[in-house]
């Protein structure tokens, strides 16, 4: 039972980085359609930004983690100034912008490869490692909130809603759409360097990091569907369970449980590919 | 006529060449082959697919675990290989299609990522993450056939592969991909079923590069898990980009120039090329989206008038 427990604990703080990393997708794909594979190297350079600020400068957590955040909005809405908003502005299809963004993906791993020694570097936990498990749950859960209540209840995040809904519509009601997609990619941004940021001390900054956080917030994204900001918690949840769960009790080898979350992306996208949570109409 | 000259002047290069500059010479040839199919999947049928390179490596692998853990016979071996690649394929594009979007670059990214693990962990059948190694190819009819002989081969899986893709580019089948690509609902309005015009073209070139990683097994005489990883599927979609998608001379183009980019580079950036890589495609889909070939097209466009 106490192993069970451990494990739920750490299924659920898994879960709550993939639900991160799944709503920074969800934040871009809401308002503009564009799924953005660069979000897994964006949690990398936040990775690397703790890496530098908190293992080499010694900064106090609460501060570290503050610039890290504000550089991440950063890179974001820099990232929807070069490679999203020219290609939108052009009147290309909502494909150009996925395929300029696979072409960000690589030059930001490559120039923190370039950077960066090739070993993985240590980022330091939040607070004693005992707890760290909880600090992560409390933070996403604060994280999640902020959204929803920013999506339910303000102004703001109604604009978004209506962007997604009909990108016309409500252009002609007055809502800035280039504002709203830079915006959103500045939050995405955020979003993913924070779950980048909460994972790092576990799995250390390494180059090679993003991929693999990519597609397993995207598994989180599509269990959960795109039409709600609970869904994408839901679905890293789900996800990280089913993978910890088959590593601890199934009797297959160890590597074969990276397959899991690709064999759960692969049969929702099949079965139910809008995922478990229905949009509110 | 233009085929068989074209044949005798490509495998006629690789008997000038070294061993080293043959090896690269093939590996290139290889190369213009994928890009090649993928050309016809991603620019003419508008599909982006991530497996194209795991489709390479099931052929790779499936010939040589039929051919040295089963011992078929070479001929059976092959068409065994076609038979698995078509059977993968039809299993995540017949699904994958029927949906809206960008449905079939998540499963494909999805197949990609398991096909890696799938290796990895095969124990003795894929050779884990050592792959498979020191195996030659079988003798046939008595001969042995080896060193730039075999250049003349993979000349010969290029040309049949640019002839089968050309010819269905102009026939029905080509033009009715391409509307699928531009107007999916304009399509579906002429006549033309989509989905199965998508899965039609998804399995056909899957097939194609399951054939061409036939072909590469013997080429290195060993298989390994990193070769067929996300990287090399990635580069693949950037050479179509770069090179200019939609069209077979853009394909050739671009798989060329970044199969030799990394030649010229390395003395300059080391192992960095892929940076140089992003920002190609970066650069090509910003400023010129129909891609060096639109770049060329335009040039010639300004001088003949």
């Amino acid at each position: 039972m106490q192993d069970f427990l451990e494990l739920a604990v750490s299924a659920t703080a898994s879960g709550c980085v993939y639900g991160l990393i799944a709503l920074a997708y969800l934040l871009m794909i809401r308002p503009t359609g564009i799924i953005n594979f660069a979000v897994g190297e964006w949690a990398m350079v936040a990775a690397f930004g703790g890496y530098v600020l908190l293992t080499q400068h010694e900064l106090p957590y609460p501060l570290g983690m503050g610039i890290v955040l504000a550089f991440m909005l950063l890179v974001g809405w820099v990232t929807e100034r070069i490679a999203v908003r020219p290609l939108v502005e052009k009147g290309a299809g909502v494909l150009a912008p996925i395929l300029a963004l696979l072409g960000v993906l690589v030059i930001t791993r490559e120039i923190i490869s370039v950077s960066f020694p090739p070993d993985p570097l240590p980022v330091p936990f939040a607070v004693d490692i005992q707890y760290y498990k909880y600090f992560v749950i409390g933070i996403t859960l604060a994280v999640f909130v902020a959204a929803w209540l920013f999506f339910e209840k303000t102004v703001w995040g109604r604009s978004f809603e209506a962007v997604a809904l009909n990108r016309r519509a409500a252009a002609l009601m007055g809502i800035n759409l280039s504002r709203v997609t830079a915006f959103s990619f500045a939050g995405g941004a955020a979003v993913a360097g924070l779950g980048g940021l909460l994972v790092a001390p576990n799995i250390s900054a390494h180059y090679l990091m993003g991929v693999p956080l990519a597609i397993q917030g995207f598994t989180a994204l599509v269990i959960g569907g795109v039409g709600r900001v609970e869904g994408a918690l839901l679905g890293g949840l789900l996800l990280a369970f089913a993978e910890q769960f088959t590593i601890r009790y199934a009797p297959i080898p160890g590597g074969f449980a990276q397959g899991v979350p690709l064999l759960f992306l692969m049969i929702f996208l099949i079965m139910r590919p809008t995922g478990l949570l229905k949009a509110r109409a | 006529m233009r085929w068989l000259g074209a044949f005798l002047v490509l495998s006629g290069a690789a008997f000038l060449l070294g061993d080293y500059h043959n090896d690269v010479y093939r590996k290139m040839l290889l190369w213009v082959t994928l890009a090649l199919g993928y050309n016809f999947l991603f620019g003419i049928c508008g599909q982006v697919s991530f497996s194209h390179f795991a489709f390479y490596g099931i052929g790779a692998y499936s010939v040589v675990i039929l051919l040295f853990q089963l011992h078929v016979p070479l001929p059976l071996a092959i068409l065994l290989g076609v038979a698995v690649c078509i059977v993968v394929a039809l299993a995540v594009a017949i699904p994958a299609t029927r949906l809206e979007g960008f449905y079939l670059a998540l499963a494909t990214l999805a197949l990609a990522q398991l096909f890696v693990v799938l290796l990895n962990e095969g124990g003795d059948i894929t050779g884990g993450t050592g792959g498979i190694a020191n195996y030659r190819l079988p003798a046939m009819l008595g001969l042995q056939i080896r060193g730039p002989w075999y250049t003349g081969v993979i000349v010969f899986l290029l040309l049949l592969t640019l002839w089968v893709l050309v010819k269905l580019d102009r026939s029905w089948f080509g033009r009715a991909c391409r509307a699928v690509r531009d107007n999916p609902e304009a399509a579906a309005a002429m006549g033309i079923d989509v989905a199965r015009t998508r899965v039609a073209a998804f399995t056909l070139t899957s097939a194609l590069a399951g054939v061409a990683g036939m072909v590469y097994a013997f080429v290195d005489n060993t298989v390994n898990p990193p070769i067929f990883g996300l990287e090399n599927a990635f580069l693949l979609l950037f050479m179509v980009i770069v090179g200019g998608s939609g069209r077979h001379a853009g394909a050739v183009i671009g798989a060329v120039l970044l199969f030799l980019l990394p030649f010229w580079l390395s003395p300059l950036v080391g192992h960095h090329h892929v940076l140089v890589f992003g920002v190609l495609m970066l650069a090509a889909i910003l400023l010129q989206p129909k891609g060096l070939i639109g770049l060329w097209d335009q040039c010639r466009h300004r001088f003949s008038r």
